[in-house]
């Protein structure tokens, strides 16, 4: 997904092209009369006819979002639909179905692959607030994380470049020895620990005055939050998730504070309990010009974090 | 398993929640929102009483969250966040008639808790707080036989007096089971862990205890010594006697008990301060 706000903002977001429809419908009048009214709202809309390479048109240009017309006969429409569906790469782009009312009891609504339909004939004030509603949608759960729900990569470049120049910070977040943990004591455990190190950033974030949290994926994550806040937060994050990791070992090892697993090398080895490094980068130092520079300063940080035992976290204090 | 024990398990599968008593509830509502100083009163309010304390658990561990062992009220506090324990708190359906009854099994379990701790943190054992929470909670059973059994209940009390017996054997006549057994099913069906679980289910009978014994024997030594204290009301007034599972367990001495027992005293003069703080918020209308 590109980031966007609407179609209907799009007078803000002059520079980015236009946000592009596909119809896929056999009737040509409507097609045509559709393509206008769209293009009328600031999208970008082609017609596409039902056709044996439909597929391979969507293949090499995907649209942002594809109309159907499901109300002629047979099944080449819900054909087109499921195996776009299939990949996942086109599993996000939003379809819309139109419709006609007399197959309601009919159409097969559990198994067609669709997000949303348009009752034919055409109201179109209703067909503009799907097609709205379907990029908010996706934008909201596209791109979050299954595992912690938290936003991912997409959002968080995007907050990222919101946070340039401000007086906040992008805190890089990562688990120290997580992959030990993972292989000697199960996937399950390993992702209730990243569920729970998501919930106590995502809760500590908010109380500290709300900000932004991100799951990269794996152990790595992020959020920003203000600059008067990031070191209280970061100790809190720290203080809670060392809390927490108590309940997850038992009273053995943490009078030992190691358990034996298998290192990177996969040799034997006293792998210690599980603790977090954080790295915080202020964006309003000149240092940092591009979203890039952010991650290659963290980079550097969370070495320094990581030097001694345990939980820590570094705020670069590099000026310009 | 006979027909009151099926009828009653049943009961249980279909709790979701139980009701609090007002005073909790409206402290709860007064505090103010993102506070440092109001979270970590939410935090003693919430431990202070079995009910909240069990749905607030209940919560954390339930699939949705996806977090498998969530035994305190702090961790709970921590996963969940602030706002949504202050949502299902403040959301509690409370006791509509303040009757004698569930202020003294309120103050029991609430000693039994503070008393748990205290005897933990003594004999330097490990998770105070778990403790805590499963002495607190060992009693949960009498609040569901009180609220959905509530004519067994009252045959209950009639036969504490008449034969003067325990109240877990008068259960057991009228019942069929105890309120450990219930509490324990309770637990199970609410998905609190084990360490929580077993001490519910064992404080009559420390023996029983396979995996968590030591916290068992503390909320069973807990409930024997806040009983004797005279503090609250668990239904009967019948002190028993320390199991030697417990004795043995803990490794005990005479010393040891006439040193708990005195702390005890001061301690309970907190908790009856606090106690009675919260039961003038009963009296005064909502905010």
């Amino acid at each position: 997904m590109r980031s966007r706000t609407s179609a209907l903002n799009y007078s803000k977001t002059a520079m980015l092209p236009p946000l592009r429809i596909s119809i896929v419908s056999s009737d040509a009048q409507l097609t045509s009369h559709l393509q206008l009214r769209l293009q009328s709202r600031g999208y970008q809309a082609t017609g596409v006819p039902y056709s044996g390479g439909i597929l391979g048109l969507f293949y090499s240009d995907p649209p942002d979002l594809l109309i159907i017309d499901l109300s002629a006969d047979g099944t080449a429409g819900t054909t087109t639909i499921t195996a776009l569906r299939s990949d996942s790469f086109f599993s996000t782009i939003p379809i819309i179905g139109l419709v006609s009312p007399a197959v309601y009891d009919v159409f097969p609504w559990e198994t067609s692959p669709l997000d949303d339909f348009v009752t034919l004939p055409l109201d179109f004030g209703e067909l503009f607030s799907r097609i709205a509603l379907s990029f908010s949608r996706i934008r909201r759960i596209f791109d979050n994380n299954p595992l912690t729900r938290l936003p991912g990569n997409t959002s968080i470049q995007r907050a990222i470049e919101d946070a340039m120049g401000k007086p906040l910070a992008v805190c890089y977040v990562d688990i120290n020895h997580f992959k030990p943990y993972n292989d000697a004591f199960g996937f399950s455990h390993g992702d209730e620990v990243l569920r729970m190190l998501a919930r106590i950033m995502f809760n500590a974030v908010r109380d500290a005055g709300g900000g932004f949290c991100g799951h990269i994926g794996g152990d790595d994550f992020v959020f920003v939050t203000s600059l008067a806040q990031v070191e209280p937060l970061c100790r809190t994050i720290i203080d809670h998730f060392d809390q927490i990791v108590q309940n997850l070992f038992d009273e053995a090892t943490k009078r030992q504070g190691y358990y034996n697993g298998t290192n990177r090398k996969g040799e034997m080895e006293k792998i210690p309990l599980l603790s977090i490094a954080i790295a915080a980068v202020p964006m309003n130092s000149d240092q940092i010009r591009h979203v890039a520079k952010v991650a290659e300063v963290a980079a550097e940080l969370k070495k320094l974090a990581k030097e001694a035992e345990g939980s820590h976290y570094v705020v670069d204090q590099r000026k310009g | 398993m006979d027909e009151k024990q099926t009828e009653l398990k049943k009961i249980i599968m279909d709790t979701k929640t139980l009701p609090t008593l007002p005073g909790v509830i409206n402290k709860l509502s007064a505090l103010s929102d993102n506070d440092k100083s109001s979270v970590q009163e939410m935090a003693r309010i919430v431990s202070s009483d079995q009910v909240l304390s069990a749905r607030i658990l209940r919560l954390a561990n339930s699939p949705s969250y996806g977090f498998y062992r969530v035994s305190t009220i702090s961790n709970a506090m921590i996963l969940l966040g602030v706002n949504v324990v202050k949502s299902l708190a403040i959301s509690s359906s409370i006791f509509e008639v303040m009757e004698k009854n569930s202020v003294g099994l309120w103050e029991h379990s609430l000693g039994t808790g503070v008393v748990s701790n205290m005897i933990a943190k003594k004999l330097g054992l490990p998770e105070c707080e778990e403790i805590a929470t499963a002495g607190l909670l060992h009693d949960i059973g009498k609040v569901i036989i009180s609220l959905k059994c509530s004519e067994a209940e009252f045959e209950v009390r009639r036969i504490i007096d008449e034969k003067q017996i325990y109240m877990w054997e008068a259960e057991h006549e009228i019942l069929g089971t105890d309120h450990a057994e219930v509490g324990c099913w309770l637990a199970k069906s609410w998905f609190l862990p084990d360490k929580l679980t077993e001490p519910i289910a064992c404080h009559h009978n420390v023996e029983a205890s396979a995996n968590h014994r030591i916290k068992t024997s503390v909320v069973h030594m807990a409930d024997v010594l806040i009983k004797a204290s005279g503090f609250g009301d668990s239904g009967d007034s019948f002190v028993p006697l320390i199991q030697q599972a417990a004795w043995d367990a803990l490794k005990l001495n005479e010393q040891i008990i006439a040193e708990l027992v005195e702390e005890l005293e001061d301690k309970l003069v907190e908790v009856k301060n606090f106690s009675l703080e919260l039961q003038q918020d009963c009296d005064a209308p909502s905010p």
